[in-house]
């Protein structure tokens, strides 16, 4: 078995990993997303970045946290009711600038961590530059 | 006592809008904030309104630099969408523009470098050569910044003589091995200057998650195009250089040593360039019949790993998102680690030794 074909088990996630789009997709199931940034950490997978999609009505948003194996992309897709998700930054630190231009781009809120202004200038609001209801 | 010392965003040590905090103690920098967002231009929330052809003409002007990488990764995330596979000489035209833009935008770089360490013939002598490169790609593509050679399925535009482009490629390589190359591996100048400064550890290039030449010089072997090969570098034979000590130095031999394996791919690419066509079926993008879904697509840029996300909703000419993550995205924040304990006179090459793009940054 390949490190990657190990990662269902080593998460403990009984879904099948879906390879799609260039992407190899496992749905993190009842798995938070710290639990699943440790795993990564243990596991020694290089974080490449956080993709956020607005869902249509209110439905939410869709992070797609993304980590690279040994040039394996994994992609682990989080639906988020509120707008509102832990930050992993203390335990990944290459997730500041994205967590923080997320945060600008579409208003959702890492918690636990603080924010300083990344591409927004003075008086800009977050949410201004890829929400549906700002375009 | 500390105090700050703002550098930026306009200022002559940067080549583009940006600002460094700094704080110092005496000559000493003890910490750093940056601050990006100058060149913000909401390119992600452009694509949105931008249909499938005028979203490749779109992202291409995201860089000025590696513009090319920018409609490659595009094209393949959309290939990943539509099942398209670019036929094999196209495959290969794709892998010699890239490498064509690698070389000149190492060797812009090398004459920044040059410039920063206060070596001002090299500095001319890397932007003569450099001239050089444009030359090859303006001859293969009509243009010198945009070159529009990717589609999605292929590329645009042929090469008609391979072994005329070949020829310059030689002469070049021929160039930079008597010049570039032994100055900065070799000079006593260039050492003296970067040895030992900036350092960033393997351990907070992990944690970082830095890319590019800027990993390989902290000791990380990471390329795409080995790793995870794309276009037609499966087939060709490389080396990926890979240096140790984590300071200005080793980013400038890394560099210095990927110009002559780009040197070795252009060669192999132009040889074994094989016939056949440019884009693969009618060449048209046939966004009726895609169904909603993501694809995604990664490509060892200049500078390091350049990854896009193409979303599209079923029946609709324009993406419902584009998320382009950039190299210096992912590098620029190391810089903090590398300034740390640099006498402030040195923070202006430190920061250039990543050779930072703030156009794919801010987007």
């Amino acid at each position: 078995m390949t490190l990657l074909e190990s990662i269902p088990e080593k998460l403990g996630i009984t879904a099948s990993m879906v390879d799609k789009g260039g992407v190899h997709w496992l749905e993190p199931g009842a798995m938070t997303v710290r639990e699943l940034s440790a795993a990564m950490n243990a596991v020694k997978a290089r974080f490449i970045t956080i993709t956020a999609y607005q869902l249509p009505k209110d439905e939410g948003f869709r992070l797609e946290y993304h980590w690279d194996l040994d040039g394996q992309l994994l992609g682990f897709p989080f639906v988020l009711a509120g707008k509102s998700i832990e930050s992993i930054y203390d335990q990944c630190e290459a997730v500041d600038w994205i967590e923080r231009e997320i945060h600008e781009g579409f208003g959702i809120d890492f918690t636990g961590r603080e924010y300083e202004p990344l591409l927004l200038r003075q008086g800009d609001t977050p949410g201004v530059n890829l929400r549906e209801e700002a375009k | 006592m500390s105090y700050k010392i703002p550098m930026g965003p306009y200022h002559p040590a940067l080549e583009e809008p940006y600002k460094l905090d700094l704080i110092c103690d005496g000559e000493t920098v003890c910490d750093a904030k940056l601050h990006i967002g100058f060149n913000f231009r909401g390119i992600e929330h452009l694509a949105e309104t931008r249909n499938y052809v005028q979203v490749i003409a779109l992202m291409e002007r995201v860089c000025g630099i590696c513009s090319n990488i920018h409609t490659l990764t595009l094209c393949q995330a959309m290939e990943g969408l539509t099942g398209m596979t670019p036929p094999p000489r196209a495959q290969y035209i794709r892998v010699v523009v890239a490498e064509l833009e690698r070389l000149h935008s190492h060797v812009l770089w090398a004459g920044i470098a040059a410039k920063l360490m206060g070596f001002k013939t090299m500095f001319m002598t890397c932007f003569e050569l450099r001239e050089k490169v444009m030359d090859v790609l303006q001859a293969i593509s009509g243009n010198r910044v945009n070159y529009s050679m990717n589609r999605v399925g292929g590329v645009n535009r042929d090469i008609d003589d391979p072994q005329a482009v070949l020829r310059m490629v030689e002469a070049l390589e021929a160039e930079m091995l008597r010049t570039v190359i032994p100055i900065f591996t070799t000079s006593s100048t260039a050492r003296s200057r970067c040895a030992g400064i900036g350092v960033l550890t393997l351990e907070k290039a992990l944690s970082c998650g830095v890319v590019g030449p800027t990993a390989r010089a902290s000791g990380l072997p990471q390329d795409l195009r080995r790793a995870a090969p794309y276009a037609a570098y499966s087939e060709l034979e490389f080396d990926v250089p890979v240096q140790q000590d984590g300071d200005v130095r080793a980013r400038l031999l890394v560099r210095a040593l990927e110009i002559m394996e780009t040197c070795k791919i252009l060669r192999q690419a132009l040889t074994k360039l094989p016939p056949g066509e440019l884009f693969a079926g009618d060449g048209k993008f046939d966004f009726t019949k895609l169904v909603t879904t993501t694809s995604t697509s990664r490509v060892e840029a200049p500078r390091g790993e350049v990854m896009y996300s193409v979303s599209w909703k079923e029946n609709s000419r324009n993406p419902s998102r584009v998320h382009v993550r950039t190299p210096t995205f992912a590098n620029m924040p190391a810089v903090r680690w590398m300034v740390m304990g640099a006498r402030l006179a040195d923070t202006p090459l430190i920061q250039a030794s990543i050779d930072p793009c703030y156009s794919c940054t801010d987007r």
